[in-house]
């Protein structure tokens, strides 16, 4: 595992790494703020943040990057905060070690942030694919509905036109059928 | 009635400042605790989950947050700051200088570096929903600029914004105040166009009420905001403003040299920094509409997202207006509910009733085209 602890605090840095002694191979990289090993995030399994550091900002606008590959987070909450942590979850943080947890937890909650988050990007992943698929669909029954209208076609014969033209053009049948809903507003005057 | 308000180190969390110092909060029967927070997605967790009753918030934050914004805390002060190396690299492509300044010198610069090979640009703001990142993107698009392809946009907490420009790995940002005149006191960049240039009255940030806290303490909202409306009243007084510059300044609020504060408070420029004049506290919902246009502009929302809906259950103007007539401060009422906005720089018309054509009308942007 290759965790790397954004937090001042030496003394949690060294918590975490002293809570995953045994597991192997282990690479624990901690920084006071995440500027100094900015480059090289990519390199790490899951991050660890202190809730009171400044950084959490920069961490949340990496996760909006798309083309960025996201990492899980991991929060060191304060206790004098309660609710923080679960809030912290819902807005995407993975999971959250309470101040003064014993070091032979710190795997456990490492472990299951981990899958956890794995589990959620494929949710999402799975999700993104459902809504264009569904984008997609709705899109062909436009075309569709635009060839019957114009040429006279019936359901069926406007279908099996759209699919020609995918196959003769070798594009997907929804990126077809939005091009001709373009071209036909254009033919009409629109824009 | 006690209650815990969390702010960020930044000029224009001015009114909650006051309203603790001047003891206008136990005018009003409340004992508030400020409390100052490391980002902000710490006040927006702090909120949501009851360990923070409100915050001084970015308004669209407030707008994606189960909260409501009965005051609107402040109008301008954000800037957009360049290094000091990219400043004359640009000011050398400047041939017109229009005023205010656009971008197109700048996209001349990110040309010239395209066919050197040099690395992109790398632009920061302090939170990607925050009127600083809209405003930049307005800024960068209206010169075709694309903010997610043609330029690096990131985060950088605000008071290591200066070492990040002296090293070299920030190129520019926009931020609110005072960190434009603390970059520019370092010596690491320079001011190179007030928010203020760009869209008068710019909407900022806003007090953000955990929508819990408003269902579960409704007779403390009032006091609440009578307490802030003054405060706020207060702070835009010409001869309270190096008062006000001192008091921010201390370790406790901003921690920033007087100097940087007075920057923002005490400009030489019209339509600097205000809390109150021009209707500044005045929830209005064209500004939640213009946000949550852009927020969508951006693929930062999903579509289905109903943007009227949520602008009526998120600013409370009906709040606000109760207690700014409480205590002598309102002005036209519900008539800043049909008063058109003032445009952007780039002269567009925004009719909040008419969001989707406005949308189509702006360049670049990564909203999918309708039905795909």
């Amino acid at each position: 595992m290759r965790v790397l602890v954004i937090d001042p605090d030496k003394a949690r840095a060294a918590l975490v790494a002293e809570g995953l002694a045994g597991v192997k191979p282990l690479e624990v990289r901690s920084a006071p703020s995440f500027e100094e090993v900015e480059s090289a995030i990519d390199g790490f399994d899951v991050i660890v943040i202190a809730c009171d550091s400044p950084d959490r900002d920069t961490l949340e606008s990496l996760r909006e990057q798309t083309a960025h590959n996201p990492r899980p987070v991991v929060m060191f909450v304060d206790r004098s905060a309660p609710g923080l942590a679960e809030a912290a979850v819902e807005a995407g943080v993975a999971a959250y070690v309470v101040d003064g947890l014993a070091a032979k937890r710190v795997r456990s909650v490492l472990e299951v942030a981990l899958t956890r988050f794995q589990l959620m990007q494929k949710l999402r992943g799975d999700l993104a694919k459902a809504q264009a698929d569904l984008a997609a669909r709705k899109t062909i029954d436009r075309a569709k509905g635009l060839l019957m209208k114009e040429r006279g076609l019936d359901e069926e014969a406007a279908y099996q036109l759209l699919r020609k033209l995918a196959m003769d053009s070798g594009r997907p049948l929804g990126a077809v059928a939005a091009d001709l809903i373009a071209y036909a507003n254009v033919l009409k005057g629109g824009s | 009635m006690r209650l815990k308000l969390g702010f960020i180190a930044l000029t224009d969390c001015a009114p909650l400042v006051v309203a603790s110092e001047l003891g206008l909060f136990e005018d009003e029967g409340l004992d508030v605790t400020l409390s100052r927070e490391a980002s902000w997605a710490n006040i927006r967790d702090k909120v949501a989950a009851g360990a923070l009753d409100g915050a001084h918030m970015l308004a669209p934050m407030a707008l994606t947050a189960p909260v409501i914004a009965p005051l609107s805390l402040n109008a301008n002060g954000s800037s957009i700051t360049l290094s000091k190396a990219l400043a004359e690299q640009v000011r050398g492509l400047d041939d017109d200088e229009p005023s205010p300044r656009t971008a197109h010198a700048l996209r001349r610069a990110i040309d010239r570096r395209v066919e050197l090979g040099e690395r992109p640009l790398t632009f920061a703001v302090v939170f990607p929903f925050s009127i600083h990142a809209y405003l930049l993107r307005y800024w960068l698009a209206d010169a075709g600029i694309d903010p997610d392809h043609d330029v690096r946009l990131t985060v950088v907490p605000p008071p290591r914004m200066a070492a990040r420009m002296l090293a070299g790995d920030v190129d520019g940002f926009c931020a609110g105040a005072p960190w434009g005149a603390v970059i520019e006191a370092a010596g690491a960049g320079e001011i190179w166009v007030q928010g203020s240039r760009l869209w008068r009255g710019a909407p900022d940030k806003v007090l953000g009420l955990a929508a819990a806290f408003a269902a579960r303490e409704p007779n403390s909202v009032q006091p609440l905001l009578r307490a802030l409306i003054r405060a706020a009243v207060w702070a835009d007084e010409p001869a309270n403003r190096e008062t006000l510059a001192e008091i921010l300044s201390r370790p406790a609020y901003v921690d920033a040299p007087v100097a940087a504060l007075r920057r923002a408070l005490i400009p030489p420029e019209p339509f600097a920094l205000h809390f109150h004049a021009e209707d500044a506290g005045y929830p209005r919902r064209s500004h939640a509409l213009w946000l949550l246009g852009q927020i969508r502009r951006w693929g930062q929302i999903d579509e289905t997202v109903d943007v009227q809906q949520t602008a009526g259950r998120v600013y409370r103007p009906d709040l606000y207006l109760q207690a700014a007539e409480a205590v002598g401060a309102a002005t036209r009422g519900r008539l800043l509910d049909t008063e058109p906005l003032t445009p952007l720089f780039d002269g567009r018309a925004f009719d909040p009733a008419r969001l989707d054509d406005y949308l189509e009308s702006l360049p670049l942007g990564r909203r999918p085209a309708p039905g795909r």
